[in-house]
């Protein structure tokens, strides 16, 4: 099993959502508001225009990180499934321009269903994540 | 991929992050995730005179690292996020490996 963590835009959520459903995976959680940066583009910017001499730039340096709002989505899938899931999440999203975010895949050991307490570890989800390839 | 990847996730306290943020970028470490969680943990919360308070406020950083600078990185939240020698309640620092990046603007598989 692996573990899917997308860091995307706030306003792609339910676009996110839909592509998740439509590909055939129901279930996945998001975490609420995180907030990160990337690459540092808005920070280069303003390192730039500091450099130049840019007043307005200048201002702005030495106020701390700024980081950008952002969702956090976690979807745990089958091995299998991982390559759907990660298309479906990058068609939703893509725009092209910098700060659509980024997915990352971890493993995962062991699942249980708390309702069953079933167990399963390994590649496969087997019962405890459903047909679908997501935890039910 | 052609080196490996780590997820650091770092659980430290509110007031510290600033810290932490800047000392990771001045490093060339940019990219992180914040996330606002509550968590106890030892010491089962915090007990100030009537008082108990069973899950504390922290926030979670999460950076992706290749392999070879995890310790650096590792070391410099260290460094940042504690209070002195042995407080309770500093955080703590898990790292995980992560199997595969993909940006979405580009589509791009990292490697």
């Amino acid at each position: 099993m692996k573990e899917i963590m997308a860091v995307i835009r706030q306003n792609k959520v339910n676009v996110t959502k839909k592509a998740l459903s439509d590909a055939g995976i129901t279930s996945f959680t998001a975490t609420g508001r995180v907030s990160g940066r990337g690459l540092g583009l808005v920070d280069m910017k303003v390192l730039k225009g500091a450099e130049e001499g840019d007043p307005q730039a200048i201002s702005m340096l030495g106020q701390g990180p700024r980081l950008i709002p952002k969702r956090l989505l976690t979807v745990i899938v089958s091995d299998d499934w991982v390559e759907k899931t990660v298309n479906a999440i990058i068609s939703a999203n893509q725009t092209g321009k910098p700060g659509d975010g980024k997915i990352f895949v971890l493993p995962i050991f062991e699942a249980t269903r708390v309702r069953t307490a079933e167990t399963v570890t390994g590649a496969s989800g087997g019962n405890v994540l459903d047909s679908s390839g997501g935890l039910e | 991929m052609s080196s490996k990847y780590l997820m650091v996730r770092s659980i430290v306290r509110p007031e510290k992050v600033d810290t932490v943020l800047e000392a990771l970028l001045e490093a060339g470490y940019p990219s992180v995730t914040k996330i606002p969680v509550f968590g106890r943990g030892k010491q089962r919360g915090l007990k100030v005179g009537e008082v108990t308070y069973d899950e504390l406020p922290k926030e979670l950083l999460l950076c992706v690292v290749p392999e070879n600078d995890k310790d650096f990185v590792v070391k410099t939240v260290v460094e940042k996020a504690k209070t002195g020698k042995g407080n309770y309640g500093d955080g703590k620092i898990f790292v995980s490996p992560v199997e595969e990046i993909y940006t979405i603007s580009s589509g791009v598989k990292q490697e």
